[in-house]
């Protein structure tokens, strides 16, 4: 197997709470940031912090938006991030052998 | 590749998993552990409305009718309040499937009500049987399509909606009313009970 393989893992997604994000919005369509900050466990700020880097690497969309009057954050997964993610998997599985798809 | 390497990358791949798996079954809640009690006790609180106050033909109607309504908005209000990971086009995509789904089963229910009220070979007694069987085909669909407690509870439902309509038309608004409203308390209580455990977390209504 190829000695470098781990090192092809996109450093952006490689962090847990990054890649807790982007499993969920890669199921959900869009989710909102009081739904990750609950289900990640994390803090507003760390949050924002991990956001703001996939969102800089142009893997998610942040966009705020107003819900009968009320402000709200919502992310999603832009075709870039997808890309991403798949390409992230599919590296695991080479590093692993064969692996079920997830 | 080390070992370590491999067992760092079979975890991501739990992990991922975990996370997919929370993020599917979050989709299809929306409170409807509540919302399923919330239905129990509208066929408790209807049998009893009809048998104790709202006896005579017309006004069981205006009864059902005005018990629907309410409910409906007692659902959209929970529904509502379960809502709050989901974003506004996630919320209408799940309200527009719900009614692709269930608004033509409604509309079959009602069209076969119409038929027990203006063909006279047709009794009145017949309407809860068709509602149900409607319903309990909705259900069974529906456990085909995602969930295997709904399937039993359809099959259920529509086995007893049957043996009641053959042997006890006479007592099918009680026996139909005491069937559903007990499996859809108890099919609430286990759906809460099973998302409590998966969240760690208490569901409320």
């Amino acid at each position: 197997m190829d000695e470098h393989l781990s090192l092809k893992l996109d450093k952006v997604i490689h962090q847990k709470a990054r890649l807790g994000i982007m499993s969920i919005l890669s199921v959900k369509e869009e989710a909102e940031f009081n739904y990750l900050k609950t289900q990640m466990k994390l803090t507003d700020g760390n949050l924002s912090t991990h956001l703001s880097h996939l969102e800089n690497s142009h893997y998610i969309r942040i966009k705020k938006i107003f819900v009968r009057k009320k402000p709200k954050t919502v992310c999603r997964l832009t075709e870039k991030g997808r890309k991403a993610f798949m390409e992230y998997i599919k590296n695991l599985e080479q590093i692993i052998g064969s692996v079920p798809q997830v | 590749m080390t070992e370590d390497e491999k067992k760092l990358a079979l975890q991501d791949i739990a992990y991922i998993k975990e996370m997919v798996s929370q993020a599917k079954k979050d989709i299809s809640h929306f409170g409807s552990g509540w919302i399923m009690m919330l239905w129990g006790i509208f066929c408790y609180i209807g049998v009893a409305g009809q048998r104790l106050f709202f006896t005579d033909g017309p006004i069981i109607g205006i009864w059902w009718t005005g018990l629907t309504v309410v409910t409906i908005f007692l659902t959209f209000m929970i529904a509502r309040s379960h809502s709050q990971g989901a974003s506004p086009k996630q919320l209408r995509s799940y309200a527009r499937w719900f009614m692709i789904f269930w608004l033509p089963l409604l509309a079959l229910a009602y069209t076969l009500c119409l038929f027990c009220v203006f063909l006279p070979d047709l009794s009145l007694a017949y309407i809860s049987v068709f509602i149900l069987l409607v319903i309990s085909t909705g259900y069974i669909m529906l456990g085909l399509m995602f969930f295997r407690d709904i399937l039993f509870m359809g099959l259920l439902g529509m086995i007893g909606t049957i043996i009641t309509a053959i042997f006890f038309l006479e007592y099918n608004d009680i026996i139909l009313g005491v069937l559903f409203g007990t499996g859809l308390i108890i099919s609430g209580l286990v759906i809460n009970q099973k998302w409590k455990s998966l969240n760690g977390r208490t569901s409320q209504p």
